[in-house]
């Protein structure tokens, strides 16, 4: 049974129209899928079915560890969202519910290269001298929680040192343990800092520039 | 399994409205009035554009089911139907975008309507910028909010599996969002300051059926306490001044709304709770600019109101664009 219904497939497909580039769809389960892997897998393999444009890989985590280690991935399920280059867009945890739209945006982003952010904004991440991982933490039925992902995806996309995560927080609870998420959007920078619901962008990268100012301390 | 899957629409290039082009009703707010009105706008067509915020699809987003909307006799999830509202307007030609309208002037004709990118020219404006949800205002609420203290159980109840937490307030949104956590929570205290709930009667008999709720009558939170997490609310009794704590590891407030009229102030006459003043034919004292949905209602705040609104507002911009040969 498909998991796309046919509604769904036709939004999909005038969402994934006329794509600026060809993007990969870098999928990571393991043959004892875990739970959502199998689903994340669906996901993928219909979405590519959808555009001329994407095309699916499909890895095992266990078997395809040099591959994982490449690309910085450290659970599944996962897909790292790949374009003209690897700007660091990833999502961990089946992007269900709501966080369907941030794939899609995702796709269309690293299609495009193109950060969808203010000038400012582009021109602090340019200033970038450090890497900065940032986790965004997700439940599936958070309305606001597309916007935090998005705009993490942006900032990945504008700087080769900016990695961004969608982490899908019922699915790795010991994360949201580690990080006392009890509330999402929560965006955890570097380890050390975190943003609380979906900020605007000027917010965040203040919250950035802290994070790599405590580094330095 | 079913999984549900949400695709918002996001195309900048196709969707970025003109600003040269003079429309004939600019919709600010993209929930259930703003919706309605731009299918009958759509229908009558009037070059309708609707600047859906950040937030499309209003408060019914939060939502986890609503039941008592026409035509789904078996609930639907607040956020599929806010979808179906918006591919139903756009459907009939309206163009939806989510940029947020930040500043309008309705001293001059046209009206002027701007984003943080643009500013748009209009011959009528309908103001369906809802509410957002009121905060408590104590000690503890902002050092705790998104930590501890929530004001969307849907998004964060995953949280509180096999917690305590209490929900503040004694509405249909209090009682049912009570309801909801009881699937995560081991026990829910509903804290209210009256002594009979205000909720719909079908929410009060769910509640006390349920054996997770408890309410404890008369009570108002007068600080949310803790440490690194939230350990508990101080609470006071408004009928005999007692104070207490009640320990809880999580706060969900639904205390009310407040109207999202800050861009009007100087512009609409607001009533004195902030609320849009207006009149049966959904009229503001602007001739030209209507008003529809929570901004302008303090009491019923329904999606089947807030629609039947949007749609006298529309119906009446259509009339005064050819009234005034616009």
């Amino acid at each position: 049974m498909p998991l796309l219904n046919e509604e769904i497939v036709e939004q999909v497909k005038q969402e994934l129209a006329d794509l600026a580039g060809s993007v990969r769809l870098v999928m990571f389960t393991q043959d004892f899928e875990c739970m959502y892997c199998a689903e994340t897998r669906q996901m993928v393999e219909e979405v590519v079915e959808l555009s001329d444009q994407l095309t699916a890989e499909i890895y095992d985590f266990v078997a395809d560890k040099e591959k994982a280690d490449e690309l910085g991935v450290d659970k599944i399920p996962a897909i790292v969202v790949i374009g003209a280059e690897d700007y660091g867009v990833r999502l961990y945890g089946i992007p269900s519910g709501y966080e369907f739209t941030s794939l899609l945006h995702a796709i269309r982003s690293v299609a495009a290269g193109e950060p969808e952010l203010s000038e400012e904004g582009v021109k602090a991440l340019a200033e970038l001298t450090e890497p900065v991982h940032m986790q965004v933490f997700v439940t599936p039925t958070c309305p606001y929680c597309p916007q935090a992902v998005v705009l993490a995806h942006q900032m990945a996309i504008a700087s080769p040192l900016v990695r961004a995560d969608m982490v899908e927080a019922t699915e790795f609870p010991q994360l949201a343990i580690k990080y006392q998420v009890m509330g999402v959007p929560r965006t955890v920078i570097n380890e050390t800092t975190y943003v609380e619901g979906a900020a605007p962008e000027s917010m965040v990268l203040e919250k950035l520039r802290e994070a790599l100012g405590k580094a330095e301390e | 399994m079913e999984l549900q899957l949400h695709v918002a629409p996001h195309e900048p290039e196709k969707a970025s409205p003109k600003t040269e082009q003079l429309y004939d009703l600019l919709i600010i707010g993209g929930g259930p009035a703003g919706l309605t009105a731009a299918i009958y706008a759509g229908r009558a067509r009037l070059k309708t554009l609707l600047l859906a915020g950040s937030f499309p699809g209003g408060q019914p987003v939060n939502t986890d089911l609503v039941e008592n909307y026409l035509g789904f006799p078996d609930g639907v999830s607040g956020a599929e139907l806010a979808q179906r509202f918006q591919r139903q307007a756009e459907r009939f030609g309206a163009e939806v975008v989510p940029d947020e309208a930040t500043e309008v002037d309705f001293s001059a004709r046209p009206f002027t309507v701007r984003t943080p990118k643009a500013a748009y020219k209009a011959k009528t404006v309908l103001v369906a910028t809802g509410a957002v949800p009121r905060r408590l205002g104590v000690p503890g609420e902002n050092k705790f909010f998104g930590r501890g203290v929530s004001a969307c159980a849907t998004c964060d109840g995953f949280f509180y599996q096999g917690k305590k937490v209490v929900v503040v307030g004694g509405g249909d949104s209090a009682v049912d969002e009570a309801i909801f956590l009881t699937r995560f929570a081991r026990e829910v205290t509903i804290i209210h300051r009256r002594d009979e709930l205000r909720a719909a009667k079908i929410y009060q008999e769910r509640a006390f059926a349920n054996p997770k709720i408890s309410v404890l009558w008369n009570s108002v939170v007068d600080e949310i306490l803790g440490e690194q997490t939230v350990s508990g609310v101080r609470v006071h009794n408004v009928k005999t001044g007692e104070s207490s704590i009640v320990e809880t590891d999580g706060v969900f407030i639904y205390v009310g709304m407040v109207p999202e009229t800050e861009m009007f102030v100087d512009q609409l006459e607001l009533d004195e709770q902030g609320y849009v003043v207006s009149d049966r034919r959904q009229r503001t004292n602007v001739p030209g600019v209507f008003v529809a949905g929570d901004v302008q209602d303090p009491k019923y705040r329904q999606i089947v109101i807030a629609a039947g609104a949007g749609a006298i507002a529309a119906l009446e911009a259509g009339h005064f664009l050819s009234e005034h040969s616009l």
